[in-house]
């Protein structure tokens, strides 16, 4: 595909279909979840929030190609925006995911204004400033955020009036599921729009793209919106699904984990981002459980395997993989 | 009767002289720990996050050697640069040759792997605890100023801080390796055609941003203390100092370590409860200031 | 940082965990009564975790692996950081999952307050071995403490400095919940008392250079100082400074919870400490015939001497009221009883005499007035000086 997404004749329709299959694909994989793992429904939704941040920064460094190791501040506007609303009355869980991802999406221009001066370096470094100074706050206004002891005490209402979010987290884990299946439809639309696109040249070639007419400041904060808005509802499920909002949502740690499970599973496609925090949360939680000693040494041993020996992530050492296949497939 | 704490204490002349020695010490120490760090992104374009980890692992070093084997402390730093040097040879030859013209992205995420690696087997190998390394009578000594008393392991930094920066500059500006190295830098097909022997050169600066790590970790223990997580506490700071003086100038370092030492003590002083605020504001302010670092080299 | 720093350097024990609950598998799969412990065994708090790893081992030395004929399997979970949304997974697929009968540990407060809601519909109690808020009581009826609060430990301290004469306080605290507690704390006792706390300074978290604080305390012309700082490179830095700035040959005496001189850091602190006045519920050097056998189980549970220290008690007191709990239920799942027959119970742990509040279920204990000084043998320990009995919760306190 070439920067600006001309695409070969008849290559059209398929996209679509692609859409659609992975669409297919999460829900399929979403319920076998829910039948499989009956027990596992509060780890699993927390994947799910997860997911929701580390799509949203796909957008940012995927598509934009501007590197973020603060996107924690945009999911945790989101979960405190919900926590505080939760507290005041505002139970009502769509409302409150919709809180979360108004208070992102505000953040995000805060943070794309600030963020887009610099570039390369200076760019990660603003981004950690950002999420360091959003931690402090946090830590510093107590009586609003509960500081560091967290933000508890929030009941959210029964989804649809009916379903409790109780011990077991079936209506969180549903609630969460349809969520990411309906964010990921939309994010598949918008990326492979003229502004999606627009998005896509500024990253591989913003010489040409500024030759079209195009200024990439409007382009790029407005991606830092919608990447907030993406990041806050993230924050938002957290928030309803666990009822206590802590600092660790607005942390560096958060947001570094966030860009190591982005890159394990693949910059620039929406579908790494998914598998990435599958894999990357799923192999944490299992051996977490059968109590290593050594999981950290681990996950260091993995990044730099990914680093040596799959470059374009999980999902782009399969793509490959598949294109190898078919073309051996093929007489 | 309380009185209300002010919350801003205007300091008198003897007192602001004092912070300033503060700061100075302070800057001094992760100018040491950062300098390597600022030569391999500015020189090599290595975005090396594992730079704390060689810190550590010279500070592990040498603690071992100073306490458990009550050698003396120069011995003991000699001990941990070259240790550390020659931990890391290995790591150069396997690890870090193959990152070198990646992206920064591939550079950080291989980096963050190694300091986990690192860090998870220091904690197995000396365990949780903090480690200290015992000072020499001389430097544990308070030394009296007159308007103040200070450690001798303050002066004792500062001192060192001065010796790395002239030294690193002579290197880089009025030597034979200086030259070769920048033409390296500059244009490593070139250099390489005129007969220099780059990969070289980029081992031995490699070592020797290895090594300023390693005698860092051990002279600035005093400050950002000996523990397994060291390697990640202090990454963020390290990773910003360096962005802000501008990666690859020695003067930049310095002054960005010089600035915001002194920004993070003096706020320490004046309204501690907001420290942290006013260290991350300045980083916004100067990086929006001076996108390519205070003294950055401007890509060409 | 980046999150999972979950080595925890457990090998041994964990496999100890692992070997135990095997042959449990097949011995009593009948009447087997699972116990989920949460906390940080790994990461920068994992040696915290380890401690109470060791209490719980320690406990199951002493006293076997049943009770009442009642097979216990412990469950580990690691929570390196304070991790509310991992907290309640953990805790979720603990009851769920494992069905554990009882659920104790945790280190972190935002951590238990995500556990908190949960207990009601698992008909699980918790046992809290750490986490030191108040407000944690009033979360949940379920909910049993055998730690300490900061202000529980802090108000004795703030008395015993007045009574020393001193009248001129300066307060440094880490600022964070626990801190803030601490300085509200002391500042209230030294005033009952009669002294005067003149500046209270809040540090920023993760701060490890403490000359320009040291700077400010000298300005205040402070007779005495109380610091308050989590446990960890922190606690070296503040204690150094305070030696090397010059305040403590002036003569300025520093006060502290025992956080800041936890039995595994005081090698690392050495005479820079030595003098240091704290107040804590536990001593590893307590004297008794009870602490030296704890100890003596702990130290070997742990891998050897200098690595125990406080969440060690808390642990190992938590399991005797769980086996009190099981006994009290026949080991039938039935929470809220559980928890009834523990109200009021006392009895004489490793670190003295302890009842469980009937009120707040939270630990009635001693708290003691300890000085940094060598022993016998030439180790830096907490001498205990003078004991407070009967110390309440202050923060709970109606």
């Amino acid at each position: 595909m070439t920067a600006l997404g001309l695409k070969p004749d008849g290559a059209q329709a398929r996209p679509l279909l692609r859409d659609l299959a992975s669409i297919a694909l999460i829900a399929l994989a979403g319920a076998s979840g829910y039948w499989l793992f009956p027990d596992n429904l509060s780890f699993l939704t927390r994947v799910i929030s997860v997911a929701l941040l580390v799509l949203s920064l796909d957008l940012v460094v995927g598509y934009c190609g501007i590197a973020s190791l603060g996107q924690a501040a945009l999911y945790g506007a989101g979960a405190y925006a919900a926590g505080i609303a939760c507290l005041n009355g505002v139970t009502e869980p769509f409302l409150l995911i919709l809180i979360g991802a108004a208070a992102g999406a505000v953040t995000g221009l805060m943070m794309g204004a600030v963020m887009l001066r610099a570039h390369g370096l200076p760019q990660l470094v603003l981004s950690i400033a950002i999420v360091q100074l959003l931690h402090e706050a946090a830590n510093k206004l107590a009586w609003l955020t509960g500081g560091s002891d967290g933000l508890s005490g929030m009941l959210p209402a029964p989804l649809f009036g009916l379903f409790e979010f109780d011990l077991w987290g079936r209506a969180a884990y549903l609630f969460g599921l349809g969520l990411l299946i309906v964010t990921f439809a939309l994010l598949r639309l918008l990326v492979r729009s003229p502004f999606g696109m627009v998005c896509r040249g500024l990253k591989e070639d913003p010489l040409r793209v500024s030759a079209l007419g195009i200024s990439a400041f409007p382009v790029l904060i407005r991606m830092f919106a919608i990447s907030g808005a993406v990041a806050g509802m993230g924050g938002a499920l957290g928030a309803i699904a666990t009822q206590v909002v802590g600092l660790d949502s607005v942390s560096f740690e958060l947001s570094a984990n966030a860009l190591v499970m982005l890159v394990l599973g693949g910059l620039g496609q929406l579908t790494g981002a998914l598998i990435g925090t599958v894999v990357f949360m799923s192999i944490e939680h299992v051996i977490a459980a059968i109590n290593p000693f050594h999981w950290m040494t681990l996950v260091g041993a993995i990044l730099v395997a990914i680093v040596l020996f799959a470059p374009r992530g999980l999902s782009g050492t399969l793509d490959e993989l598949a294109r190898l296949l078919r073309r051996e497939g093929r007489p | 009767m309380t009185l209300p704490s002010p919350p801003f204490l205007w300091p008198s002349m003897q007192t602001a002289l004092s912070i300033a020695l503060d700061a100075l010490a302070y800057g001094m120490a992760l100018f040491i720990i950062c300098i390597g760090l600022s030569l391999t992104m500015g020189l090599m374009r290595v975005v090396n996050l594992a730079h704390g980890a060689f810190a550590m692992i010279g500070g592990y070093i040498a603690s071992y050697a100073a306490r458990d084997l009550a050698l003396g402390y120069a011995f003991a730093i000699t001990l941990a640069v070259l240790g550390t040097v020659l931990i890391a040879i290995p790591l150069e030859r396997l690890l870090f040759r193959r990152i070198y013209d990646r992206s920064e992205l591939s550079q950080v995420l291989m980096t963050i792997g190694i300091t986990f690696c690192v860090i998870g087997i220091t904690n197995y190998v000396f365990g949780p605890t903090l480690k200290t390394i015992p000072l020499p009578a001389e430097l544990a000594r308070p030394v009296d100023l007159g308007f103040r008393s200070i450690a001798g392991h303050r002066l004792f930094v500062i001192a060192s801080g001065l010796v790395v920066a002239g030294g690193l500059w002579f290197l880089i500006e009025r030597t034979g390796f200086g030259i070769r190295l920048r033409a390296a830098v500059e244009n490593a097909p070139m250099a390489r055609a005129l007969g220099v022997r780059t990969e070289l050169i980029y081992a031995a600066s490699f070592a020797l941003a290895i090594g300023l790590a390693a005698f860092g970790g051990v002279a600035g223990a005093e400050f950002l203390p000996i523990e397994p997580y060291y390697a990640l506490r202090y990454m963020v700071t390290f990773l910003v100092v360096v962005s802000v003086g501008g990666a690859g100038s020695i003067g930049g370092a310095l002054a960005a370590c010089l600035l915001l030492g002194s920004i993070d003590i003096t706020a320490r002083y004046l309204m501690p409860e907001f420290g942290n605020f006013f260290f991350y504001l300045a980083v916004i302010l100067v990086v929006c200031l001076f996108p390519r670092g205070l003294m950055g080299r401007a890509k060409a | 940082m980046i999150s999972r720093r979950r080595f925890g350097t457990f090998l041994r024990a964990g496999a100890l965990a692992f070997a135990g609950s095997l042959s449990f598998a097949h011995a009593a799969a009948a009447d087997t009564i699972k116990l989920g412990i949460v906390g940080p065994f790994s990461g920068p708090f994992a040696l915290q975790g380890k401690n109470f790893q060791a209490g719980v081992e320690a406990w199951l030395t002493q006293n076997g692996k049943s009770v009442g004929g009642h097979e216990i399997e412990i469950v580990y979970r690691d929570l390196p950081t304070a991790n509310p949304q991992q907290a309640r997974a953990l805790a979720q697929e603990l009851i769920v999952k494992d069905k554990v009968q009882y659920l104790g540990g945790v280190y972190f407060t935002p951590d238990a307050m995500a556990i908190t809601p949960l207990l009601k519909q698992g008909n699980v109690p918790l046992v809290i071995f750490n986490a030191a808020t108040s407000a944690i009581m009033t979360s949940s009826p379920l909910v049993v403490r055998t730690s300490f609060t900061t202000a529980q430990t802090t108000t004795p301290l703030g008395k015993a400095a007045a009574d020393r004469g001193i009248t001129k306080f300066v307060s440094a605290v880490t600022d964070y919940g626990p801190g803030v507690d601490a300085e509200g704390a002391f500042k209230k006792a030294v005033e009952a008392a009669g002294g005067q706390v003149v500046e209270t300074i809040r540090m920023p978290l993760n701060t490890t250079e403490f000359s320009p604080i040291m700077q400010r305390i000298r300005d205040a012309g402070a007779q005495g100082v109380f610091a308050f700082l989590p446990s960890g490179p922190p606690t070296l830095g503040f204690v150094k400074a305070f030696s090397d700035t010059g305040l403590k040959p002036a003569g300025v005496k520093l006060f502290a919870t025992g956080d800041l001189t936890q039995e595994s850091d005081l090698p690392a602190l050495g005479e820079a400490a030595a003098g240091m006045i704290t107040g804590f519920h536990y001593a590893i050097s307590h004297d008794s015939e009870v602490n030296r056998a704890f100890v003596a189980a702990g130290e070997k549970a742990i891998g050897g001497p200098g690595q125990l220290t406080f969440p060690a008690v808390g642990a190992y007191d938590g399991m005797y009221v769980i086996a009190k709990m099981i006994a009290a239920t026949g080991g039938k799942q039935d929470a809220e009883k559980a928890v009834e027959a523990v109200k009021g119970l006392a009895w004489e742990s490793p670190r003295g005499p302890v009842k469980i509040d009937p009120e707040t279920r939270h630990i009635t204990q001693t708290i003691y007035l300890r000085e940094v000084a060598k022993d016998a043998k030439g180790n830096w320990i907490n001498k205990e000086i003078q004991s407070f009995p009967g110390q309440k919760d202050p923060g709970l306190a109606k």
